[in-house]
């Protein structure tokens, strides 16, 4: 952990491609939605912030993606300080969000091919958007139905899909698994291993304990908008994260160290 | 990536469900607008041909000049199939003759009152109310229901600038909306070429301004959709707003327009003016006829003194100048109510003109006031339909008395009743010619009173401005207000 925090105030910056530079947020209403919150993901590797609701997981991926600025910090996507430089650092990002509908007008195919070009994309073939598909568990027979038909489940995995053929470097999940059944759930473990694999930096934001620790490099439990934990599953191995997340939760305490 | 986004905005329109349904109930309603405005129209010809017909023939068989009177049809006008206007109030026919002022009498409504309930559904209508509403039920959500959907998220992860987006939004609902609906606008007007309809050059260029004005308005409705979905969160409430907009913008604003220039600017009735005008006759009169017997009490004072021999000498002496006097003053009279008629009908129209200014004015707040009154300017079946005609009838009316009476003096001797008083046969009467018709050739023909291409682009060039302005003022807001549109 201290490694990863010294990437973030020294030369090590460049190392991680997503960073975290002392972000905070407060909302008009007032509301301080992240406070001094500092975190590095560096390529191959899988950060799992974990926390209730209202915690600042979701703000700080929409402070990633700049669909908010922040109230004083830095977010940063491959050097590139996206408030300073919201389009390009959006180059770099592959997003799934939690429910997201997408057009269900069009067919699964149709979707994956407007996100692909619109993530600058303009080469894959319809093979290619059909190995996406399959890849993340979505049956040939479904590939060019209309999303209006499909369970929640499946417009999840379309969701996945389109962040995987984005190819981007960095990949924002909140709550990618909700909506997922046990078994859509572990396949999709087993994509983003392979997805780490490639090298890519993944920030998710999830309230999956088991599954955090299962996949995860690093996990952060957030609280009121602070971290107040961070640990690598090397330091976790042999403590109890339910146990951990609960006392986290009840003390509201602030990462120590 | 323009081109992307215009494509799918164009794709999810014609996808919807909603698309097939809509497009096909508008397409129902303006290819049968046109076909009913076809036969209404042809009808009308036929009608009109057969009373002009009826009116010659009555013509032929008229014995004298004089007192002769000729009917004059309102012409239908191509345009009328696209936009009826008002030509269904106005009346079909006016006499014109030496003891009948000019009045168009006899409307389609009047003979036919059923039609008024409801009124006819002409393209202009339909544009009005069915296209702005159906422009309106595809942009409520456009940007909103994105949001809820999460698609505006999914949109905004990626390198897209927010002008972009919504210019994309723009020009694809406006696509994705317009050419559909030209379809069945293109089949109507093929329609109407093999019905026959005589369409001339003129009528192309109006038609063709009529549909850009009616596009412009559909696009107006799509941006104000596109606006409000961007100035809100949620799109039950976007609808919500933009419901009660297009009542109040289509159906209250028009009407409560002219009903407050009613109250505004009053104008006595017809009936007061034709009141006010027997008065003011009646009291020249008794005026006239109070100073003659003044004049006569006056001239028998002169006499009293005189021998019934002195009177008679006097009497013929002056007799001439007296009815001259009386003539004159009589003449003056007549002149002078003349002229104060004229007076009042024309302070009544002035006065009309400036509540129908007013009227129009304020119903110009709402688009589609401004596009109604543009289309009856292009049909020619405005409120200027009714005024247009009486003032070329009235222009008409001088000429044919005029010619009517050279005629008579022509024919002089020739013409009326001779009554002959002869010593063996006693009273006979005779007709001059016998039954012998009247060359009618020589007739003043009426020329249907004509708009030029520049009148009619000088009276709508405000309203379509109008349409213009609210349409981008429309885009800029939605613009300025999607640039700090919170997606998440």
């Amino acid at each position: 952990m201290n490694e990863t925090l010294s990437q973030i105030d020294g030369s090590g910056r460049q190392e991680s491609m997503l960073v975290a530079a002392h972000l905070s947020k407060r909302y008009e209403d007032g509301v301080l939605a992240l406070d001094d919150l500092s975190l590095a993901v560096a390529p191959g590797e899988i950060y799992a912030m974990l926390g209730g609701n209202g915690a600042g997981k979701t703000t700080t991926i929409n402070l990633f993606l700049n669909f908010i600025d922040p109230t004083s910090g830095q977010a940063i996507v491959d050097g590139i300080v996206t408030h300073e430089e919201p389009l390009t650092a959006r180059q770099k990002i592959a997003y799934v969000s939690e429910n997201v509908m997408l057009y269900t007008n069009f067919t699964a195919l149709q979707n994956l091919d407007y996100f692909a070009r619109l993530g600058g994309q303009n080469d894959y073939s319809k093979e290619e958007y059909r190995t996406a598909l399959l890849r993340v568990g979505l049956q040939e027979e479904a590939h060019g139905k209309r999303l209006r038909d499909f369970s929640k489940g499946m417009r999840q995995k379309c969701g996945i899909a389109i962040a995987i053929l984005k190819d981007a470097p960095a990949i924002l999940l909140d709550e990618p698994t909700s909506g997922l059944d046990p078994k859509a759930g572990l396949e999709f473990i087993s994509l983003l291993d392979d997805l780490r694999s490639e090298g890519k930096a993944i920030l998710m934001s999830t309230h999956d304990i088991f599954r955090a620790k299962q996949i995860a490099n690093t996990i952060g439990i957030m609280n009121e908008g602070k971290l107040v934990m961070q640990k690598t599953t090397e330091e976790l191995r042999g403590e109890n994260l339910e146990e951990l997340y609960v006392n986290y939760m009840v003390s509201g305490m602030a990462v120590a160290s | 990536m323009l081109k992307l986004m215009i494509l799918k905005e164009l794709k999810s329109i014609i996808s919807s469900p909603k698309f097939a349904a809509t497009f096909g109930a508008c397409s129902i309603l303006i290819l049968l607008s046109i076909f009913i405005g076809i036969n209404e129209y042809q009808e009308n010809v036929k009608a009109y041909d057969t009373a002009s017909q009826l009116n010659n023939q009555r013509l032929a068989e008229s014995l004298s000049w004089h007192g002769m009177s000729n009917q004059i049809f309102r012409k239908p006008q191509v345009m009328q199939i696209l936009v009826s206007g008002v030509q269904n109030d106005i009346g079909r026919l006016s006499s014109v003759g030496r003891y009948e002022g000019i009045k168009l009498r006899r409307s389609s409504y009047s003979d036919d009152p059923i039609f008024a309930v409801f009124r006819f559904i002409d393209f202009a209508f339909i544009t009005q109310v069915a296209l702005s509403l159906l422009a309106i039920l595809f942009t409520y959500d456009a940007i909103n229901g994105e949001r809820e959907r999460g698609t505006l998220k999914l949109t905004f992860a990626n390198a897209v600038p927010r002008a972009k987006y919504i210019l994309a939004k723009f020009l694809g609902s406006t696509l994705g909306l317009v050419i559909p609906l030209l379809i069945p606008i293109l089949i109507g007007i093929l329609l109407m070429l093999l019905y026959r309809v005589p369409i001339t050059g003129e009528d192309w260029i109006k038609i063709s301004v009529l549909l850009l004005t009616s596009i412009l308005f559909f696009v107006f409705f799509i941006a104000a959709g596109l606006m409000v979905s961007a100035m809100t969160r949620r799109s039950s409430t976007s609808f919500m707003i933009l419901l009660v907009a297009w009542v109040t913008m289509v159906l209250i604003v028009p009407r409560a327009g002219v009903m407050l220039a009613g109250q505004l600017v009053t104008i006595p009735s017809v009936a007061e003016i034709e009141s006010q005008q027997a008065a003011y006759e009646q009291s020249a009169w008794d005026a006239h006829y109070d100073k003659m017997e003044e004049a006569r009490i006056a001239r028998r004072q002169q006499m009293a003194n005189m021998t019934p021999a002195e009177k008679e000498a006097f009497e013929e002496d002056n007799m001439w100048g007296w009815m001259e006097e009386e003539e004159a003053s009589r003449k003056k009279i007549q002149g002078e109510i003349s002229d104060h008629n004229k007076k009042l009908n024309e302070d009544h129209r002035n006065r009309r003109s400036e509540q129908e200014r007013l009227g129009f004015s304020l119903s110009r707040f709402s688009p589609a006031s401004a596009y109604q009154l543009a289309c009856m300017t292009l049909a020619n079946t405005n409120i200027m339909l009714k005024n247009s005609y009486e003032d070329a009838l009235n222009q008409y009316r001088d000429g044919f008395l005029a010619f009517t009476s050279r005629k008579q003096e022509e024919n002089e001797g020739t013409s009326g009743i001779r009554i002959s008083i002869d010593s063996e046969t006693g009273f006979s009467f005779s007709g001059s010619r016998g039954i012998e018709s009247l060359d009618l050739s020589e007739i003043p023909r009426f020329d249907v009173p004509r708009q030029t291409l520049s009148t009619i682009a000088n009276s709508t060039i405000l309203d379509v401005g109008i349409l213009l302005f609210y349409t981008i003022a429309a885009f800029a807001l939605g613009f300025f207000a999607f640039l700090r549109y919170d997606v998440r």
